[in-house]
C-alpha cells in the first residue's frame, strides 16, 4: 500500500465556500418567498430552467435537493416517506428522494427546513420511471406536472461534438427534436403566462441566454486550465459546489460572476504552485454522479494516497455542454437540454467525450461509478481501456447509502491504485516518483 | 440440438426478415416494404453472461435475454433489427447494438435502427412521430429498395383488420364466458407478432368460426398486470394452480386491442399522419403511460375480465409497474396483490403462494 502522502491542504476554495453560503441564503429567502405566497417550481436538471427565470419564477433543482438530502442524512427519511405512500423505496432513488418532501409531516426537522411546496413540476420523461416520480407529485391538487418528451436520435450526427456544439447545435442535436421541444416550450410559456399573469419577454430570455453562455465560457477556461495543470490545485469536493451551485442559478449575473471568480481563483492557486496533495501520485478521473453521502471518499484518497480527482462531469459538462450561440433563443435553449443525456450516457458521443477528457487531462486512471439507471457504462469503459486508460467500475447508487459499505468501497479503490494503476504507470515510464 | 435455434423464423417465400424489439415498431411500414416482421423474444434458458457484459445489470432481464438470443444467432438470419423506444431497456439495447456495430463489427450484427415513437397526448408529439415515420420509411427504402408508401394503405388496412379480429376473439372467448385459457390467449396474441400477417388473419378468422362451440371454462378468474410476458411460463404456473387468467394488460397480450385505426382507409398522403397517432396512443404500457392512465385502464380491463383477483407480476429491474401499483389498487374494486422482484419468465413459488392466498398487501415496497 502506498500511504505516505503528506496530509492534503484543507483550505477550501473561496469560490466553493461562497457558493455554499449563497445557496444557504438563497434557500432561506426561498422559504420566506414561499411563506409570502410566491409560487415555487421544482425542476429536473435537464429541463429549460431559463424559461422560469424569464418569468421570475424561483425554482429548485430536483437533483440538487436530492444531493442536499443525501449529504445531510435525509435520503432515508424521504425514501421511507415515499414507500409509505405505496411507491417503491428502491427505484430511481435519486429522483424519488425529492418526492419524499411532499409527504413530510414535519418538514421543519428535515435538511435545510425541508422543501417549500412547489406549484409546478417540470420534468422530462427519461427512462421508464422518472415521469412517474414527477407525476406522483401531482397527486396533490395544488401541483401541476408539466412533462417534456425525451426524444432519441436514431442516427449519430458526429461523435466528436464538444468543440463545435456551441455553434453547430442545430445539426448536432437534430432539428426534429428541437422542433418538438420548442413546441412544448410554447405550451409551457402559455402555462406560465396564465399562472403568473406576466407576458413572455423574448428580450429577457436573450439576456438570460447570453449570461448562461458567458458562464459556460468561464467554466471552459477553468476546465482547460485544470486539464493542463500538474499538480492539481483543486479538490473535487470544492469544484463540484463551485460549479454546480452557480449552474442552478444559470442566467444570472451572480452565476456568471461566480464562474469567473472560480477561474481567477484556480489561476491564482496555479500561479503560486498550490498542490492539493504532495506528492501527487495518481491523477484520476471520476465518471458518474457525485458520491453525495460519502464526500469524504475523495478527501480520503487525496490525503492517504496522493490520489487527486482532477476531473468530474460537473465542471466538464458545464464547460462543453451548455454554451449555445445564435439568435433563435428558444431553439438554442431546446438544443441545450436535448443533448445532455446522450453527451453523458449514450455512445458514441459519451464514450468519445470521456476518452478525449481522459487524454487531455492526462489521467492515470478512471473510477467509473455505475448506478443502475445511467446507460452506456460498457461503451465508456471499453473506449477508455481501448485508449490505454485503466478503469475501475464501481457499482453503487450515488444517493442511497443503504447498500453502501464504506470500507469495502474504499479498499477496492485502494487495491486498484496499488495494482493496475501503479503497474500501468510503470509500464508507461511515468511512475509517480518521476513525474515532477 | 442448438439450444439457441428454436426461435429462428422461417420465411418460405424468401422475403427479408426484420427482427423487431418492443411494442412500438410500426410493423405496417415493414410489411409495406415487402419484409416480414418478427418480434424478438428471449428464453429463460439462454445464457445471459455475454449479453450482461454489454447491457450491465440494471435493466429488465427479458431484454437481456433477447439480446443473448441475438448474440448467439438464435433468430437465424435477420436482414435488420428495428428497435422501438417502448421502454428504457429497448433503448439501451439499441444504443449498445449501434455501438457494437461501430467498434466490434466482427460480431456481425445486422443493420439496426430506432423508431422513436413518443406518447404524450399532444399534437407536437404526433408531428414528431410523423417525421420519425418518414425517416423510417426512407431507411426501409434504402435497405430493401422498395418505397413502403406504395403499399402502406394495404398494410395499414391489414393491421386494422387484425386488431378487429382480435377484438372479436376477446369478445367471444374472453369476456362473460371464458372459452380459452390465459395461456392459449397469450399464444393467439403472440402469433400476431411472429406469423406472416395475412396468414395470421386467416388462422384467427378460422379460430373465430369454431370458438362459439368450445366449452366454457370454469375457475376463479385472475387478471394479470405489471410486467409483460413474451413466454407462457408464468401463465402456466398460475393456471396450474387452479386459476384462469381472464385478462391482462401487457404489450404481448391484450394491449394490442388498444390500437385504434380509422374506420375508413386513409388516403396515401394521410397514412403517416394516421400511424403517427396510432403509435402515439399505443399502450398504455407501464413504461410509457402515466400512472393515472395506466390505473384507469387496468381497472376497466379487470372489470371487463370479471376478475376475482388482480395480480401485479413485476420482474426484477422492471420498475415502472411498481409506481403504478398504489394507484391501480385505489381504482380497482377487487383484491389486488403484488409479486415483485421476479425472475424472467417465472413466478417464484413463495410469491405465488402468498399472492394467491393472502390478497390485500399494500404498497410497492411490501
Amino acid at each position: 500500500m502506498t500511504s505516505s502522502a503528506r496530509p492534503a491542504r484543507t483550505d477550501r476554495l473561496r469560490s466553493a465556500r461562497r457558493a455554499l453560503k449563497h445557496q444557504r441564503e438563497w434557500f432561506v429567502e426561498l422559504h420566506e418567498r414561499a411563506r409570502a405566497g410566491e409560487r415555487i417550481a421544482l425542476v429536473n436538471a435537464d429541463t429549460p430552467h431559463e424559461l422560469l427565470r424569464a418569468f421570475d419564477v424561483p425554482y429548485v433543482v430536483n437533483q440538487w435537493w436530492a444531493s442536499i438530502a443525501a449529504s445531510q442524512g435525509g435520503a432515508q427519511r424521504y425514501l421511507d416517506l415515499v414507500a409509505m405512500e405505496g411507491y417503491p423505496r428502491d427505484s430511481e432513488q435519486y429522483n424519488a428522494i425529492g418526492l419524499g418532501s411532499l409527504f413530510d409531516p414535519d418538514p421543519a426537522t428535515a435538511p435545510w427546513g425541508g422543501l417549500p411546496k412547489p406549484f409546478l413540476i417540470l420534468g422530462e420523461l427519461t427512462g421508464d420511471v422518472s415521469g412517474k416520480v414527477f407525476e406522483a407529485w401531482a397527486t396533490d391538487p395544488d401541483i401541476t406536472f408539466f412533462p417534456l418528451e425525451s426524444a432519441a436520435e436514431p442516427l449519430v450526427a458526429d461523435a466528436n461534438w464538444w468543440d463545435t456544439l456551441s455553434t453547430d447545435w442545430e445539426r448536432l442535436t437534430g432539428p426534429d427534436r428541437i422542433d418538438l421541444m420548442v413546441a412544448e416550450m410554447h405550451e409551457l410559456i402559455a402555462l406560465l403566462e396564465a399562472t403568473t399573469g406576466k407576458k413572455f419577454d423574448p428580450a429577457k430570455l436573450a439576456r438570460i441566454m447570453d449570461l448562461g453562455n458567458e458562464q459556460a465560457d468561464w467554466n471552459r477556461r477553468t476546465r482547460d486550465l485544470l486539464a493542463k495543470t500538474t499538480p492539481c490545485p483543486v479538490a473535487i469536493n470544492d469544484s463540484i459546489p463551485a460549479v454546480m451551485i452557480p449552474q442552478w442559478h444559470r442566467g444570472t449575473e451572480w452565476a456568471r460572476d461566480a464562474a469567473r471568480r472560480l477561474f481567477e481563483e484556480v489561476q491564482a492557486r496555479i500561479d503560486v504552485g498550490y498542490a492539493l496533495a504532495e506528492p501527487e501520485r495518481y491523477r484520476l478521473m471520476w465518471i458518474g454522479r457525485g458520491l453525495w453521502f460519502d464526500l469524504n471518499f475523495y478527501r480520503h484518497f487525496e490525503q492517504t494516497y496522493g490520489a487527486v480527482f482532477v476531473w468530474s462531469m460537473y465542471l466538464s459538462i458545464a464547460a462543453d455542454g451548455y454554451a449555445r450561440r445564435g439568435s433563435n433563443h428558444l431553439r438554442a435553449l431546446a438544443s441545450r437540454f436535448i443533448g445532455f443525456h446522450e453527451h453523458l450516457y449514450v455512445p458514441p458521443m459519451s464514450a468519445e467525450w470521456y476518452v478525449n477528457q481522459a487524454l487531455t487531462h492526462g489521467v492515470d486512471g478512471v473510477v467509473h461509478l455505475v448506478s443502475d439507471d445511467p446507460r452506456g457504462s460498457w461503451a465508456t469503459t471499453r473506449a477508455l481501456r481501448a485508449a490505454g486508460v485503466p478503469v475501475l467500475e464501481m457499482h453503487a447508487d450515488n444517493a442511497d447509502e443503504s447498500t453502501y459499505d464504506v470500507q469495502a468501497f474504499r479498499q477496492t479503490v485502494a487495491d486498484w491504485l496499488d495494482g493496475e494503476v501503479t503497474t500501468s504507470l510503470g509500464a508507461r515510464g511515468r511512475r509517480w516518483e518521476h513525474r515532477r | 440440438m442448438d439450444a439457441y435455434a428454436e426461435d429462428a423464423p422461417q420465411d418460405a417465400e424468401g422475403h427479408p426478415v426484420v427482427g423487431s424489439v418492443g411494442h412500438d415498431v410500426p410493423v405496417e411500414l415493414v410489411w409495406a416494404a415487402g419484409a416480414r416482421s418478427v418480434r424478438l423474444r428471449g428464453h429463460p434458458a439462454w445464457d445471459r453472461t455475454r449479453s450482461a457484459t454489454y447491457l450491465g445489470s440494471g435493466l429488465d432481464v427479458a431484454t437481456a435475454s433477447l439480446f443473448a438470443g441475438i448474440l448467439h444467432g438464435a433468430f437465424g438470419h435477420l436482414d435488420a433489427i428495428v428497435v422501438s423506444s417502448d421502454c428504457d431497456a429497448s433503448q439501451r439495447l439499441y444504443y449498445v447494438m449501434r455501438e457494437i456495430r461501430r467498434v466490434e463489427p466482427e460480431i456481425g450484427l445486422p443493420p439496426v435502427y430506432l423508431t422513436d415513437m413518443l406518447h404524450l397526448p399532444r399534437e407536437s408529439t404526433a408531428r414528431y412521430n410523423v417525421r420519425r415515420l418518414e425517416q423510417f420509411r426512407q431507411m426501409l427504402r434504402t435497405w430493401f429498395r422498395v418505397d413502403p408508401l406504395d403499399r402502406l394503405g394495404e398494410a395499414t388496412a391489414l393491421s386494422a383488420r387484425i386488431v378487429s379480429l382480435q377484438r372479436q376473439f376477446v369478445s367471444v372467448a374472453r369476456s362473460e364466458v371464458l372459452r380459452v385459457t390465459g395461456e392459449q390467449a397469450l399464444a393467439v396474441f403472440g402469433a400476431a407478432q411472429r406469423l406472416e400477417p395475412r396468414r395470421y388473419a386467416e388462422l384467427l378468422a378460422a379460430l373465430l368460426a369454431v370458438l362459439p362451440g368450445m366449452p366454457a371454462l370454469e375457475a376463479p378468474r385472475l387478471f394479470l398486470t405489471g410486467s409483460s410476458h413474451d413466454r407462457p411460463d408464468v401463465y402456466r404456473q398460475i393456471e396450474e394452480a387452479g386459476w384462469l387468467i381472464s385478462g391482462e394488460d401487457h404489450d404481448q397480450g391484450q394491449l394490442a386491442l388498444q390500437r385504434r385505426f380509422p374506420e375508413d382507409t386513409p388516403a396515401t398522403a394521410e397514412l403517416l399522419e394516421v400511424l403517427a397517432r396510432v403509435y402515439r396512443d399505443n399502450g398504455p404500457t407501464p413504461q410509457r403511460a402515466s400512472i393515472e392512465r395506466r390505473a384507469r385502464h387496468t381497472a376497466e380491463a379487470a372489470k371487463h375480465a370479471r376478475a376475482d383477483l388482480i395480480l401485479s407480476y413485476v420482474r426484477d429491474r422492471d420498475d415502472a409497474p411498481l409506481w403504478d401499483y398504489a394507484a391501480q389498487q385505489r381504482q380497482v374494486d377487487v383484491p389486488m396483490v403484488l409479486a415483485r422482484n421476479q425472475h424472467y419468465s417465472a413466478l417464484d413459488t413463495d410469491a405465488m403462494r402468498r399472492a394467491l392466498s393472502t390478497p390485500g398487501r399494500t404498497g410497492a415496497s411490501a
